[in-house]
């Protein structure tokens, strides 16, 4: 079965087909609902932003998508398939690739290990043919090796291959995450508070990076994040969410005037 | 030279088959699991070489044939890599010290069994066990090949595919699973590796100690185990492999010290008999200093442009 991005190519970035579909997902962590009874969903190509308060659960619907957090009610759809209650492994093989909003790279590892390791779900070789180093092994080992070093490349990290990951800014770190979760190949990118600890330049570097990706990957991306002007220029629908409830969605421009919004999170900033 | 070697042909065997040992530990170790199950598959793999060449194979006079030793070294293998995976599928859904926990618990349960088992001699074990050579020095073709392979293995496995998703569960298990790293088939996996060269190892043991009984293997083991890994280094092979080496010859060097005289009696007592004590120390001073061991990756690294800054 082939997952590879294909199906995003196509340019016709707003086809109708939904990508992911969040039906009325409920996760509660003892008394406490962090996600209730959310739906909505993410068209192929599209980019998507979540934005809302601390602690709306927003990181959470992520964990949820992922696998990482099993819903306590709900259906996850992606590409027509449920993925409800996946191991993160399993989500991670169809497509799903994220990054981390507390950055969690493999820190003692140099950069292009990081990236390496992500390169897995498009590789096969295993235990013996690796040791081995049988001829087709060999090969791919090889072709892993230049992969990673051509994402590294593309998130502008490429004369830094073995540094280790912890050694890294915390800019840098989050530069990496990215490259890291392009290995895997994604048809879909979640994207956790990528522009944290960014200064002005490097959050709009960052946004060309966003937006470059997106074109030349294919991809469909779902960004969390804080800094409002960069969600506002980046994504072509925003989804709030409050409390675990989502209050709002919709283009921009109109999330931006919805009266529950302002009064929920944008108020202080408006 | 060779009255140096003859003299202590058994504790140069027994460093190498530590070494191998040390390897066992530091592969689940790896994957970020610390199990200390390894002397378990250890005294299993001796019963099999025991009982195998004292009960089935009735070997005639003369040398034991190697080519025995081998197909034991083999058949122990086998068995201990079965029980590995039937322990190893749920205990490793266990995590850090509940872990450590229950292959200690695996440790003693074994040891319990072959103690009460008839076939495992009970209490009195197995002893006779015969010699594929005429001195025990000889064991070396045996002990040698088997680290120089198991180093080889370990080495090429932390470059590739696999060896790589090992080091990424030990780094971050959650963020190694978002990368499609499949966490419990990986520890088994690792877990079960181990067993399979623990196995080996206690093949060739019972034939090199001659004798084999519920005191083989037990969580004395596992002390020495850890303090080879743990001292030597946890980061690559290179540290538990130096490490099983050193501390085994550790005590020998220091009874030498001790029977120089000159020291006071208990001083020279401890040197003597301190052993586990020792290793515990080291253990905890290890832990504490020098959290990945002695030789580290990066030591490697320097050491490896120095030598070539030298030649160029």
């Amino acid at each position: 079965m082939s997952v590879a991005p294909a199906a995003g190519r196509d340019g016709s970035a707003r086809s109708s087909t939904a990508l992911l579909t969040v039906e009325g997902v409920t996760c509660r962590f003892g008394g406490v609902v962090a996600v209730n009874a959310v739906s909505f969903s993410v068209s192929r190509g599209e980019l998507f932003g979540l934005i809302g308060p601390n602690g709306a659960g927003k990181t959470t619907l992520f964990n949820l998508i992922t696998g990482l957090t099993v819903p306590g009610g709900g259906h996850l759809r992606y590409r027509g398939e449920d993925i409800t209650g996946l191991p993160p492994h399993r989500v991670a093989e169809r497509g799903i690739a994220r990054t981390f909003q507390n950055v969690r790279l493999f820190g003692e590892l140099a950069a292009l290990e990081n990236v390496m390791i992500a390169r897995r779900v498009r590789t096969r070789s295993g235990l013996v043919s690796g040791v081995l180093g049988l001829g087709a092994a060999r090969r791919e080992e090889r072709a892993t090796r230049v992969r990673a070093a051509e994402l590294l490349a593309l998130v502008g990290l490429g004369d830094r291959p073995d540094e280790r990951a912890r050694n890294f800014s915390y800019g840098d770190q989050r530069r990496l995450e990215i490259a890291r979760a392009l290995a895997l190949e994604p048809e879909l990118l979640l994207l956790d508070e990528p522009a944290a600890g960014m200064n002005a330049g490097e959050k709009h570097a960052l946004s060309d990076l966003i937006r470059g990706v997106r074109a030349r990957l294919g991809l469909t991306i779902l960004l969390i994040e804080h800094h409002v002007p960069l969600v506002m220029g980046l994504c072509d629908r925003i989804a709030v969410l409050n409390f675990g409830e989502l209050i709002a969605l919709g283009a921009p421009a109109d999330v931006k005037e919805n009266p529950a919004v302002i009064e929920a999170y944008l108020g202080d900033e408006a | 030279m060779a009255t140096f070697l003859a003299t202590y042909d058994f504790l140069f065997v027994s460093m190498v088959l530590a070494a191998v040992l040390a390897l066992t530990l530091y592969l689940p170790l790896m994957a970020g699991q610390l199990s200390v199950a390894s002397p378990g598959f250890y005294a299993l793999g001796g019963y099999v070489a025991a009982i195998l060449s004292t009960k089935v194979f009735h070997p005639g006079p003369g040398l034991y044939p190697v080519s025995l030793v081998l197909f034991e070294m083999a058949v122990a293998a086998v068995v201990s890599g079965i029980l590995g995976l039937a322990v190893g599928l749920p205990a490793l859904r266990l995590r850090g010290i509940f872990l450590a926990l229950a292959t200690i618990a695996f440790v003693q349960i074994l040891g319990v069994v072959a103690l009460n088992l008839e076939i495992t001699g009970g209490a009195i074990g197995i002893f006779g066990i015969p010699q594929p050579f005429s001195s025990q020095l000889q064991y070396m073709w045996l002990a040698i090949p088997l680290l120089l392979l198991s180093m080889l293995f370990v080495a090429r496995l932390e470059r590739t595919r696999t060896g790589r998703a090992l080091v990424a569960l030990r780094e971050d298990e959650l963020a190694a699973a978002a990368m499609g790293v499949n966490p419990t088939y990986h520890k088994v996996l690792a877990f079960t590796t181990s067993a399979v060269l623990a196995g080996a190892v206690g093949a060739i043991s019972a034939h090199f100690i001659n004798t084999w009984n519920s005191r083989q293997g037990t969580f004395d083991t596992s002390v020495n185990l850890m303090a080879f890994v743990l001292v030597g280094g946890s980061r690559t092979f290179v540290g538990p492999v130096v490490g099983g080496l050193v501390l085994t010859a550790l005590p020998e060097a220091l009874r030498g010290i001790a029977d120089v005289g000159g020291l006071p009696p208990w001083l020279a007592q401890f040197l003597r008999d301190g052993r586990l004590i020792i290793f515990g120390i080291l253990i905890a001073i290890g832990t504490v200093f020098f959290p990945h061991g002695l030789i580290t990756p990066g030591l490697l690294r320097r050491l490896g442009g120095r030598s070539r800054a030298s030649t160029a």
